[in-house]
């Protein structure tokens, strides 16, 4: 299975934060063929070791996480769903939005609009925030509530598909586009004799605030720990200096929340292979998991490996595969020779 | 009449390029007429003799545009500006998948992420002349080649039956129409009848205008898709109709006040048969009987249509049953003429 395939179908299974099992069924389906013993915790994180069977060998841990923004059900009017949201949504982007409800026989829904005769002068054009807006499942209130129950999940209806040649584009690739190459990374790592003990953290909960990464990277306790998440690529509509190349390569941190040592020898990897990179420089917190991995315990060498993403959060993510296969060619490399440059 | 609607739906008709949906149309019906034609605004026009010649001559008419973009412009990194065809109320917009262009090519509309959005543009939603279409291509000149300027861009089709028989697509406004007639010229007609399948409805009824003109009706139905208000937030006093509530019926909208015998008439059979109905309890909306009632000498016209949430959007939904309704009524209601008494 190519990369795009990979990505694809690991896009279309369904994991809001929080309730992430069927992507985590997925992805560890994918991942254990490469792994010596993988297991979950009680956050629900996927750990999965490789180790290279040298005595006191030191752990490099790779985390991408599983969750990907959604909707909860929080109660019911007139046989229509009230949610909130699960991570950081836009909700211009909801009117007309196709929904999937995760009852145990999932629902189709679609997030109905305020007809525009219905709205003030005043109201037109002015955004609807999330508690304003509903959920038709085509449903009475009674039958509703019987199958709908508060807490429901839901997510961003449909797949992913190609935009163009060379475009993937669909929902949940923020993260699992990352999840996909640590998957294609292990495989091409397949058999290589490597210095270090390899261990994928793939985390849930990160939208809600990298809530997995914390008790993650304390099992694990590695000793150097490459995030892969993803940044925002360039689009017409977004400042060009917060934003990255679609096609431009890995977008590699560098700040206060990264080992230098680490990222350097990235970077000196992507140089020697001649491999297109960009810099990402943050000045605080990242945002990601890379944030808690780095003071769990005493303390992880951290750094941040990210592939640009066009419409962050939407049903409609949107990244190019050549750069999601520059950060496999980039990484797999950089491990093969870890040992000596670390 | 639903796999009819299905088809129907999944075809690409925004006003003044409705050619796949008047082909599809011509196909089905072509062995069924006895007279049909093409006008110089697109109408297909279609007549099929019945059991009677009534009196007056009667015509139908739904119409086979939707709302939808056009290309007028491009980015120089090869993204596709557009301006919306009818009346769409752009929060439909964003973050949603269309079709762009005569291929059909992929296209999203995308948002930057909400982490770059500021708190003041969280507060207002962005302008038609800033959204633009992603079709994947990197610059201009590919974007160029790909999809010309003036091309249509359809919303994304995925057709869903969901809930409680409910059917969720594109388009229903006013593929439903066009499907209730097609199913009437395939079958038996209890009187002589003229079908309008008219163009750019949305954009001023300018199809039934000629159309009107040119078939010269004593009596016209109107077969349409209504602006449905069942979202729980709305006032009560700013509620139009509900899809499950049954059939509407008209009695007047922002284009027309409708025949009051004709409005009697519908609701009076619609009773009799039991066929659940409703009206419009506030005035909105308009369709072509505004352009066919004050044809030529004036035409004595009626509508029935399916009250249609999230009309003019990617995800417009009606109840099934009332599709299947919509077609019974129109039935009877040429029963009715064919007995002529619906003075």
């Amino acid at each position: 299975m190519d990369y795009a395939q990979l990505a694809s179908e690991l896009g279309s299974a369904c994991g809001p934060s929080g309730y992430e099992d069927a992507a985590r069924e997925k992805i560890a389906e994918y991942l254990s063929p490469y792994a010596d013993e993988i297991k979950t915790d009680a956050m629900g994180n996927i750990i999965a070791m490789r180790r290279c069977g040298k005595q006191g060998a030191r752990c490099l841990m790779l985390c991408a996480h599983m969750d990907e923004v959604g909707f909860v059900v929080t109660g019911h009017e007139r046989g229509y769903l009230r949610f909130a949201c699960l991570g950081g949504v836009d909700a211009r982007m909801l009117p007309a939005c196709e929904m999937r409800v995760l009852t145990p026989e999932p629902l189709y829904g679609v997030v109905d609009v305020m007809p525009v005769h219905a709205l003030t002068k005043d109201e037109q054009g002015k955004p609807l925030p999330a508690d304003k807006l509903f959920i038709d499942v085509g449903l009475s209130q009674e039958q509703a509530e019987q199958l709908v129950p508060p807490g429901t999940p839901v997510v961003y209806g449909g797949g992913v598909q190609r935009l163009g040649a060379e475009m993937l584009c669909g929902k949940a690739m923020d993260d699992r586009s990352c999840a996909a190459i640590i998957i294609k990374l292990m495989e091409a790592l397949k058999g290589a004799e490597l210095d270090m003990d390899l261990c994928c953290l793939i985390s849930t909960q990160e939208e809600l605030g990298t809530r997995g990464a914390v008790t993650g990277a304390y099992s694990v306790s590695p000793d150097w720990a490459i995030v892969l998440d993803v940044t925002h690529a360039e689009t017409p509509d977004a400042p060009k200096h917060r934003t990255f190349k679609s096609g431009g390569g890995a977008a590699i941190g560098v700040g206060p929340n990264f080992n230098k040592r680490l990222t350097d020898a990235i970077i000196g990897t992507a140089k020697e292979c001649g491999l297109e990179y960009q810099l990402e420089v943050i000045s605080g917190n990242s945002g990601t998991d890379a944030w808690p991995i780095q003071v769990s315990r005493s303390g992880v060498a951290a750094a941040l490996v990210s592939l640009p993403l066009k419409y962050m959060h939407s049903p409609v993510e949107t990244l190019k595969i050549s750069d999601a296969e520059n950060i496999i060619e980039l990484l797999t490399k950089f491990i093969l020779r870890a040992g000596e440059v670390l | 009449m639903l796999d009819t609607l299905k088809t129907l739906c999944y075809l690409s008709g925004v006003s003044g390029a409705e050619d796949e949906v008047r082909d599809y149309i011509l196909e089905r019906v072509m062995p069924h007429a006895d007279e049909l034609f093409s006008d110089a605004m697109g109408n297909l026009i279609v007549f099929k003799k019945g059991a009677k010649t009534p009196e007056r001559r009667l015509m139908l008419c739904a119409h086979m545009d939707e709302v939808g973009l056009i290309v007028t412009g491009y980015t120089d990194d090869g993204y596709l500006r557009f301006d919306c065809v009818g009346g769409i109320d752009r929060r439909v917009l964003i973050g949603k998948r269309v079709y762009a262009g005569a291929d059909r090519l992929d296209g999203v509309i995308g948002i930057k992420a909400y982490h770059l959005v500021d708190r003041d543009e969280e507060e207002r939603v962005p302008k038609v002349d800033e959204l633009y279409i992603d079709i994947g291509c990197t610059d201009r000149q590919q974007a160029e080649r790909t999809v010309c300027l003036g091309e249509r861009c359809v919303f994304y089709d995925s057709i869903v039956e969901f809930g409680d028989g409910f059917l969720k697509a594109k388009a229903i406004d006013d593929r439903v129409g066009c499907a209730a007639m097609v199913k009437l010229i395939e079958s038996e007609l209890p009187c002589d009848a003229y079908f309008a399948f008219t163009t750019q409805e949305e954009v001023g009824t300018r199809g039934a205008k000629t159309a009107a003109y040119g078939v010269r009706p004593d009596v016209t139905l109107v077969l349409e898709g209504t602006t449905a208000t069942d979202v729980p937030d709305i006032g009560e006093g700013k509620r139009i109709c509900s899809a499950g509530d049954g059939v509407v019926i008209p009695f007047m909208d922002g284009g027309t006040l409708y025949d009051r015998q004709l409005y009697a008439v519908l609701t009076r059979i619609a009773d009799e048969n039991g066929i659940k109905h409703q009206t419009k309890r506030r005035i909105a909306g308009g369709t072509d009987a505004a352009a066919v009632q004050r044809s030529r000498a004036g035409v004595r016209t009626a509508a029935i249509a399916c009250a249609v949430r999230n009309i003019h959007s990617p995800a417009s939904v009606g109840k099934i049953s009332e599709f299947e309704d919509l077609l019974r009524l129109a039935r009877l209601f040429m029963e009715e003429l064919a007995r002529g008494d619906s003075d």
